[in-house]
């Protein structure tokens, strides 16, 4: 099977050869990955797909290839504090694992922080030709072989935060709910509009997301949640489809959000990602919901992944195929961008497990 | 004699009327930082103040429970974190304006704590729910910030008589800061002087025990329970 029919068949409830992969790095480990396949990398690695070459993912024989346009690009823009051109301030955060010095970029300054900073603040332009070109580019390449996904993600909530301030945002959707909603009106708009330019070029699938969840609740209550992020989303939603019917849409959150996803489910999502598995049981989750949604993620990373030995690895795969991949409906992939903590020998047998277990075998 | 008696009936009546009205005050104190109205927290804290109410009394019996209120509703599903941001503000607010009266009064905190996200990690809406919830408990927070290294760790043990460090870590890249901060304050022999409580979303009793941290809570209202016990013992 073709990568992007395997990846069709999946998302139609139906049983493809073996079950689609997708996986995403941080820089560094991306550089580990190239020189353990002696291959050479260039440029900084966006985790997202942005100016990707995408000789890693096909080498490794992911599935999905991903083109991202929107305000998540600024992660990982430079290896130097920066200010990308919402104006949002960034900054540089090393650290450390037994595999070597990493960095993160940190978010540190918000040009909405003030109240009345929104008054004249004018978000970048999503209409400029340019910020398509690679995608073009990447549909034109790769459409034909692999399931395209055009990513929007920080599409409302995670934009406004970085534009407002984390606990500030918060406190607005309380205290000043018209505030909020300007906000979250800026980044809605931005991201739609790249989503709906994505859909023209071709892409097969949008994927968006705003984290709502921690380890162990929602991060903000249902009900906040359906006042304020509901109603956009199911709008985002039907604008996209209404361009291309066929047209899937994923959704990230990160940590537990099981009391929304009757929510998703009604407001047209197709596929639910990452599915932290110590935040949710994806198999729990697959038998109440798998008639109507399909999963994208479900491989730990906050303990298989970092801390499990090989074994631990392959019989956590396994077990999702039997679970939640029973009767397709899911993609592997882990519940994040592999951080440099990982071992090699975890990660090849996550991706051999996945590439040599055919679904006859299960 | 007649006067006597006189006087002192009046005097109960005071009593029991400041009283009455102490107990109310504490009481809407209480209710005004549960709902998170800081405006009426002001002015009701402002009024005790005015009637004589001790600033100590203030602290035990109106924002001390309140916030535990909060922590209890947040535990239980009720709360989210931006109800608990808002009740913290509305506190903090109280808590301003009676602090220059504590600080004349020979009232001690709780405890003193320093917390504070360990190096590599900026996650820290967790972290400072903790030293929100550790400050409405009525320790004195240091909130060292985010990516603090174990040689600032060690610094505010040694500059504020801390008697208990949080550290909080989000990541399972950043956790192992943990373990490499606790042996830097063992080897700068302060280990004996300062209990260590850690706590984030990849972090476990069994991953504490491992470190030699003296505890873990899951969330910021079973980190004041263990703050509270492991002070006590000390
Ligand atoms: C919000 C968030 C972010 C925000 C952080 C904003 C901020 N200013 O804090 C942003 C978007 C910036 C972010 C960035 C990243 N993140 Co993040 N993030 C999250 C998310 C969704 C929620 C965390 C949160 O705020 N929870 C809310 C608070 C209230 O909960 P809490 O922190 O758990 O705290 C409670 C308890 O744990 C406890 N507690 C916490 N600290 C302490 C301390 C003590 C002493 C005690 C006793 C208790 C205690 O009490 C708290 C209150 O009840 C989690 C998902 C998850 N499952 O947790 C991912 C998550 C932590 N992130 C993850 C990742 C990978 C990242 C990045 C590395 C991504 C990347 N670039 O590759 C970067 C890292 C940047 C860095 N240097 O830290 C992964 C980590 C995986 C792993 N292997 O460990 C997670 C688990 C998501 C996932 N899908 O896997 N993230």
């Amino acid at each position: 099977m073709k990568p992007r029919e395997r990846v069709e068949t999946a998302l139609n409830h139906e049983i493809p050869d073996r079950c689609p992969m997708q996986i995403s790095f941080t820089p560094e480990f991306a550089d580990r990955l190239y020189h353990d396949m002696q291959m050479k990398g260039r440029g900084i690695h966006n985790p997202h797909g942005g100016g990707n070459t995408y000789e890693l993912e096909r080498v490794l024989g992911e599935d999905m290839l991903l083109t991202s346009v929107g305000w998540a690009n600024s992660y990982y823009l430079d290896d130097k504090p920066y200010i990308d051109e919402w104006d949002i301030g960034w900054d540089i955060q090393p650290y450390q694992t037994p595999f070597g010095s990493g960095h993160y970029t940190e978010i540190v300054g918000h040009p909405l922080a003030d109240d009345d900073a929104i008054s004249d603040y004018q978000p970048p332009d999503p209409t400029r030709p340019e910020l398509y070109d690679a995608s073009r580019q990447m549909i034109r390449d790769f459409k034909d072989e692999y399931w395209i996904v055009g990513v929007t993600v920080t599409t409302i909530f995670e934009t406004a935060w970085a534009l407002r301030g984390y606990e500030q945002i918060m406190l607005d959707m309380s205290l000043n709910p018209d505030l909020a909603n300007a906000i979250m009106e800026i980044p809605y708009r931005y991201h739609l509009t790249a989503a709906k330019k994505l859909v023209e070029l071709g892409v097969d699938m949008i994927w968006i997301g705003d984290d709502m969840g921690t380890q162990d609740r929602m991060l903000i209550s249902p009900i906040m949640w359906r006042q304020f992020l509901k109603p956009r989303m199911a709008n985002f939603i039907a604008e996209i489809k209404s361009l291309n019917p066929t047209l899937k849409v994923a959704y990230h959150t990160d940590g537990k959000v099981d009391p929304i996803i009757p929510d998703l489910i009604e407001i047209g999502l197709d596929v639910l990602n990452p599915i932290q598995p110590a935040s949710m049981d994806p198999a729990q989750i697959k038998k109440e919901y798998g008639d109507h949604l399909c999963f994208w993620g479900t491989i730990d990373e906050q303990r298989t992944l970092p801390f499990g030995k090989p074994s631990d690895v392959e019989a956590e795969i396994r077990h999702r195929l039997r679970t939640v991949g029973k009767d397709g409906g899911l993609i592997l992939s882990p519940t994040h961008h592999v951080q440099l903590d990982t071992p090699l020998e975890n990660f090849w047998m996550m991706v051999n497990t996945i590439s040599n277990t055919p679904y006859s075998s299960i | 004699m007649d006067d006597g008696k006189h006087d002192l009936q009046y005097a109960l009546f005071i009593h029991l009327n400041l009283g009455v009205a102490m107990e109310q005050y504490l009481e809407q104190i209480s209710q005004a930082v549960v709902k998170g109205d800081q405006n009426a927290t002001i002015e009701l804290v402002q009024a005790a103040v005015d009637a004589q109410v001790d600033a100590n009394t203030i602290m035990q019996k109106g924002l001390i429970p309140a916030m535990s209120d909060v922590g209890r509703l947040y535990e239980q599903g009720e709360y989210f974190v931006p109800e608990m941001l808002i009740s913290a503000r509305a506190m903090k607010a109280g808590l301003e304006i009676i602090k220059p009266l504590l600080a004349g009064s020979d009232l001690k905190p709780a405890g003193t704590v320093a917390v504070g996200t360990v190096k590599g990690d900026l996650h820290d809406i967790g972290k400072n729910l903790v030293g929100i919830m550790l400050e409405g408990a009525g320790f004195s927070v240091h909130d060292l910030g985010t990516d603090v290294s174990p040689e600032q760790f060690i610094e505010a043990i040694r500059t504020n008589q801390v008697d208990l460090i949080g550290m909080s870590a989000l990541l399972t890249t950043t956790m192992p800061m943990m373990e490499t901060t606790t042996n830097a304050i063992t080897r700068a022999g302060l280990r004996n002087q300062v209990k260590i409580i850690i706590g984030g979303a990849p972090i476990t009793q069994a991953y504490a025990d491992k470190i030699g941290a003296d505890g873990f809570a899951p969330d910021a209202s079973q980190a004041v329970k263990l703050a509270i016990n492991l002070v006590n013992q000390r």
